[in-house]
């Protein structure tokens, strides 16, 4: 089976460090425990902050205040000199909780703001981490610092303690690695890189990052709690800027949503100013200079390099041939038809409006056209039956019961799917995995259940996995599933989009100028499979320029001109409606 | 002691308002948050010295030439950290690229000035107490910079061509506006008041190589709270700031001083993620 | 007026791709302009009118093909080079600058001029537009939409063209205001100045049009001089006629369903 043997080709890197680290003992040399137990305890903290940086493209640069609060919090717990002393793994476990918390403080601002500002957040939090421990001297021994937790044996050897970092960090390694390979993974990657196509497949981004910052938070005090027991001594000098950024350039080495990348990274960091003693010195000075080099020339990082697959030529002359059967297996199964429903929809822009009364209707099983000049408020209309926009009068129901004016995240749910003029989709992944993001509402297993792997996940794998192969097939694009998604032609995509929302096995799919950048016969297999899923009984919404398109394929037109209704029918009645002609050719 | 918290504390703040000018310069013709802007401060401070202490050079030469390496430093941000990226703003690539070129230039200052903090010189001898130089000076550099801005956007075609560039970059373009010569130039007068930031402030923050993070930390709460581009609301939070951080240094001590400083930025930026003078966010679909 | 007969067009488009990213709007345009000579460019939405004057105005790199301006390629030259050598892009939308008035919107486009001849020019362009005339102090962002329009075709107009393109000056401006700024481009052409001018409104543009260009996906469809007969029926088949299937195709579509 290839299958199996690219899995292990898969593992053959892992399998190579593992063997490494279990043959150092046998050199004897406790200067070598040393280094590998620190490059275990970094990799704690940067699996976990893999997830954040190079799974959610948080830039979380601050890091070492995470592990300074784990060092510390595990120190004073073990030495007792404030609160009672309790035991060394309670005091692990603890600073692993401190971790966890301040984790998804300092991460607060993800939820709202800009990329700068949570850069900007995580940096202040690192420099005032350090004065506090500078200056709360009663807790902290202040510029004197205090002795680490001793942990009980076997761990407290050199080789004890690199032993359980190892293990530690092997464990950090899998369960990553789990949530990488999860929907909660594809759905990190999907904020990532395309933020209102996730929002649109019903994943909900402060959830999903309070969970990666609760993780990543936790693995970080844990990190930095080894890391005082094998100082046994900690000081603020020890928690510098210049660690955040060996843990945050590991990542960026390494590659975005990679684990090997990253793990390979750390490795890499840790060892150089040991090999390179006379950089010591510079080391910053050589991070930062990296940093620059892999942002301005290779983005893709190590993992970038090691992947092969990606240089393979595509095949040639790939034509797009929706598969009917798959599209009836994959809409099959019975779901209760509804109908959209716009009634007295006012949508203003400051004093200007964009939708001025609008009343809409698209039945179950039928393509409905939405067509008119530019700015007559077509896009709009999408945008305030997705959610985007909050329109300040009208009433917008899909089967019995209304929709919330202006919230995106709940219409997956509901069972609304849109693609969007420039198609929203993650290049760095799969064709794929593209499709499964829109299958993260079908899976039931929590973030903790991923995390372990349980059974749960485990089935939530394969369902989403056998249908998202499905969908491929029943848009045309069967056998194109491994290929990275920025490599498809620009029409690939747009029918990539259409699978994507066919994931959520919807009632109402909103489609916006679907056939922009097609070819003449792809518009036809276009209208085809467009026709195909709303005779499923699917409730088909479509916007288009090309008036080809849109008189081949819809039931009913409605013509918007300056947010108002011109005119509605069928076909056949718009194309010769004297007023349409007027505004929508602009004769 | 509450007028040595006022005069402190306006000093700071006069920095910081200066160092978010310094952000927002770069902001509006670039779409760019740079974190060169603290280092900027930080070098205003260290070339200063090194030119008057060091080298023994007059005031006004010294002060000229602190601030034509900035403003050197200013443009060569622009070329490699900068311009590289502009293609993809998107991908956040900048916050990478401005971050490894502040810390180039904080690592160089390391390495070839000094890790201690070193003295900055005195440069008119006049006032004491609270009247000190080294508490006015900032505030009036900050004042002059402010007239000076106004002057230029106000009254100068190449200032109104700043302000083109900023509110409709695409359409600059058109009009056949030398889109990225203006951005050279914003560049190096970005880094023209960040000098002056650091070098007025000299004697008070002297000249250390670590003040740069601190600067971009505390220089940017302000451009925050204020609004991004918004010169007015870094003024008034860069001296809110300054004032708040100096009675909170009096009532609590340095270090929860600077808690409470994260705290409240942190607590305003949730309730008002646009600032508290900003506009609402831009349309996404 | 004697024209010679061989005369070389002021613009020449040629085979012109050009598109975003990886979408691909215009497919091998064709297009020619003389000096003093009023185009009316007609498309259905999504046809790339717009991205056919971003192109030729050095908004938007292009791929293959030619634009020859003036005798020389305008390949690699930018919006800014455009102008001095008097190809001048009104865009979409009139995008003034709303902070600032309408003189320094207009000193603004004059940005390249020499410093003595910038007032002259703008008072130039006003003396088109006396309502904008009378608003110099005004904010950009105080004016009306007709007139911010206005001040867009005024800032044209500043830089000296010898071909003025605009995109969709007639957008969201009442009948009186859009009769007001065509009349202004009628002047303009019988002062010597090549027009290209995009529009929805076809009526209006015919009336002031020599010749029409049509553009439907990315191909010119049709070319017309603007006194001919029956030219909306004519267009409305040329942007729908484009997209018959050749027999090919049906075929390839029959074996499959």
């Amino acid at each position: 089976m290839t299958m199996t043997r690219s899995k292990w080709m898969t593992a053959l890197p892992y399998v190579l460090i593992l063997a490494v680290l279990a043959l150092l003992p046998l050199s004897g040399n406790e200067y070598r425990a040393l280094i590998g137990t620190r490059a275990a305890i970094y990799w704690v903290l940067i699996a976990g902050l893999n997830l954040v940086v190079g799974y959610a493209g948080q830039l979380a640069i601050g890091y070492v205040a995470l592990f300074a609060l784990g060092a510390y919090t595990a120190s004073i717990l073990a030495a007792g000199n404030v609160l009672p002393e309790v035991s060394p793994a309670l005091a692990l476990l603890a600073a692993s909780g401190v971790g966890a918390v301040f984790g998804v403080v300092v991460g607060l601002p993800a939820l709202r703001l800009r990329t700068f500002y949570f850069a900007m957040t995580t940096l202040g939090f690192a420099t005032i981490v350090t004065q506090v421990a500078l200056g709360w001297q009663d807790v902290t021994g202040g510029g004197i610092g205090l002795s680490g937790p001793s942990l009980p044996a076997p761990f407290d050897t050199a080789w004890g303690l690199y032993g359980l970092c190892v293990g530690l960090a092997m464990i950090a390694t899998l369960i990553t690695a789990n949530v990488a390979h999860s929907r909660f993974g594809r759905a990190l990657i999907a904020t990532r890189d395309a933020e209102v196509a996730a929002e649109a497949s019903g994943i909900s981004k402060p959830a999903l990052l309070v969970s990666v910052f609760l993780f990543a938070g936790a693995a970080a005090g844990l990190a930095g709690g080894l890391f005082a027991a094998l100082q046994t001594y900690i000081t603020p000098d020890a928690f510098t800027f210049d660690l955040s950024l060996l843990f945050f350039i590991s990542i960026l080495i390494g590659g975005r949503g990679s684990i090997l990348g990253p793990l390979l990274g750390t490795i890499i960091l840790t060892l150089l100013p040991e090999i390179a003693a006379p950089l010591a010195a510079w080391s910053t000075f050589v991070y930062a200079g990296l940093l620059l080099v892999i942002v301005l020339a290779m983005p893709g990082g190590i993992a970038a390099l090691l992947n092969r697959e990606n240089r393979k030529a595509l095949p040639t002359g790939r034509v797009i041939l929706p598969q009917q059967a798959a599209l009836r297996s994959l809409l099959g199964e019975a779901r209760r038809k509804q109908r959209l429903d716009l009634s007295g929809i006012v949508l203003r822009f400051g004093g200007l409006r964009a939708i001025d009364g609008l009343d809409l209707s698209v039945e179950p099983g039928e393509v409905h056209g939405l067509i008119g000049p530019n700015g007559s408020g077509k896009t709009t209309t999408l945008n305030v039956i997705s959610g985007y926009y909050k329109p300040q009068e009208g009433r917008l129901t899909l089967g019995d019961s209304p929709l919330p004016a202006g919230l995106p995240v709940g219409r997956a749910a509901r069972g609304i799917c849109r693609t969007f003029q420039t198609p929203r989709i993650i290049g760095e992944e799969t064709v794929l995995e593209n499709v499964m993001v829109g299958g993260t509402l079908a899976g039931r297993a929590t973030f903790v259940e991923a995390l372990l792997s349980l059974p749960r996940a485990r089935a939530d794998e394969r369902l989403i996995r056998e249908r998202a192969v499905l969908a491929l097939k029943a848009v045309g694009l069967d056998g194109l599933g491994d290929i990275r998604a920025d490599r498809l032609q620009h029409s690939e995509l747009r029918f990539l989009e259409i699978a994507r929302g066919l994931m959520l096995h919807p009632r109402l799919v909103l489609l916006d100028e679907p056939a922009a950048g097609l070819s003449t016969i792809e518009i036809e297999r276009l209208g085809a499979l467009i026709k195909a899923i709303s005779r499923e009984g699917v409730a088909v919404l479509l916007v288009e320029h090309h008036a080809d398109l849109i008189f081949d394929v819809c039931d009913r037109v409605t013509v918007l001109n300056l947010g108002r209704v011109l005119a509605h029918g069928t076909p056949a009645e718009i194309r010769v409606h004297k007023e349409v002609v007027s505004a929508y050719l602009g004769a | 002691m509450l007028y040595s918290i006022l005069a402190s504390g306006l000093a700071v703040g006069a920095v910081y308002a200066l160092i978010g000018i310094t952000y927002n310069t770069m902001f509006a013709t670039s779409r760019v948050m740079s974190f060169t802007a603290g280092q900027l401060g930080m070098l205003g401070g260290v070339l200063g010295s090194m030119f008057i202490l060091r080298l023994g050079l007059p005031l006004i030469v010294g002060l000229g030439a602190t601030l034509l390496a900035c403003a050197a430093i200013g443009v060569l941000t622009e070329f490699v950290a900068v311009r590289p990226v502009l293609k993809s703003l998107d991908q956040h690539l900048y916050v990478l690229s401005t971050l490894a070129f502040a810390l180039l230039i904080q690592q160089v200052t390391a390495i070839e000035w000094s890790t201690e903090p070193q003295p900055f010189p005195r440069l008119f001898g006049i006032g004491d107490g609270v009247w000190d130089e080294k508490y006015w000076l900032p505030v009036a550099t900050c004042a002059a910079t402010i007239i000076g801005l106004e002057y230029l956007y106000r009254r100068t075609l190449i200032g109104r061509a700043f302000l083109a560039v900023a509110e409709d970059n695409f359409a600059a373009r058109a009009l056949g506006l030398p889109e990225r010569n203006l951005r050279i130039a914003s560049y190096a007068l970005a880094a023209v008041v960040g000098g002056l930031a650091g070098f007025s402030g000299g004697e008070l923050l002297l000249a250390f190589f670590a003040n740069g993070p601190q600067l971009n930390f505390y220089g940017f709460i302000p451009v925050a709270l204020g609004g991004l581009g918004n010169n007015r609301g870094a003024v008034i939070g860069g001296l809110a700031l300054g004032l708040f951080q100096q009675a909170a240094n009096f009532a609590v001590g340095g270090i929860f001083a600077s808690v409470a400083v994260f705290v409240m930025f942190i607590a305003i930026l949730l309730a008002a993620p646009q600032g508290l003078f900003g506009s609402s966010a831009a349309r996404r679909v | 007026m004697p024209i010679s007969e061989p005369e070389a067009p002021l613009l020449r488009v040629h085979g012109l791709h050009a598109g975003y990213g990886k979408v691909g709007v215009l497919h091998g345009v064709e297009m020619d302009i003389r000096a003093g000579e009023l185009v009316t460019l007609l498309g259905p939405n999504g046809a790339g009118k717009t991205t056919l004057l971003r192109a030729i105005s050095g908004l938007l790199p292009w791929d293959a093909g030619e634009i020859g301006f003036g005798g020389s390629s305008l390949r690699g030259v930018d919006p800014g080079k455009a102008g001095m050598l008097g190809l001048v892009h009104v865009i979409e939308g009139h995008r003034v600058f709303t902070q600032s008035t309408v003189t320094d919107n207009l000193l603004l486009a004059g940005y390249h001029l020499p410093r003595g001849e910038r007032a002259a020019r703008v008072e130039e362009a006003l003396g088109y537009f006396p309502e904008i005339a009378e608003k110099r102090h005004a904010l950009g962002g105080a004016l009306s939409g007709g007139q911010q329009q206005m001040l867009a075709v005024a800032q044209g107009l500043v830089r000296q063209p010898k071909l003025l393109m605009l995109d969709e000056p007639s957008a969201g401006l009442s009948p009186v205001l859009v009769d007001r700024v065509f009349s202004v481009l009628a002047r303009l052409r019988d002062k010597g100045v090549a027009v290209l001018l995009v529009e929805q409104l076809i009526e209006k543009a015919l009336a002031v049009a020599d010749r029409l260009y049509a553009l439907s996906q990315g191909r010119i469809v049709m070319t017309a001089s603007a006194q001919e007969s029956d030219l909306p029926a004519r267009l409305e088949r040329a942007y729908f006629g484009v997209n018959c299937a050749p027999d090919e195709t049906k075929e390839i579509l029959a074996g499959n369903s």
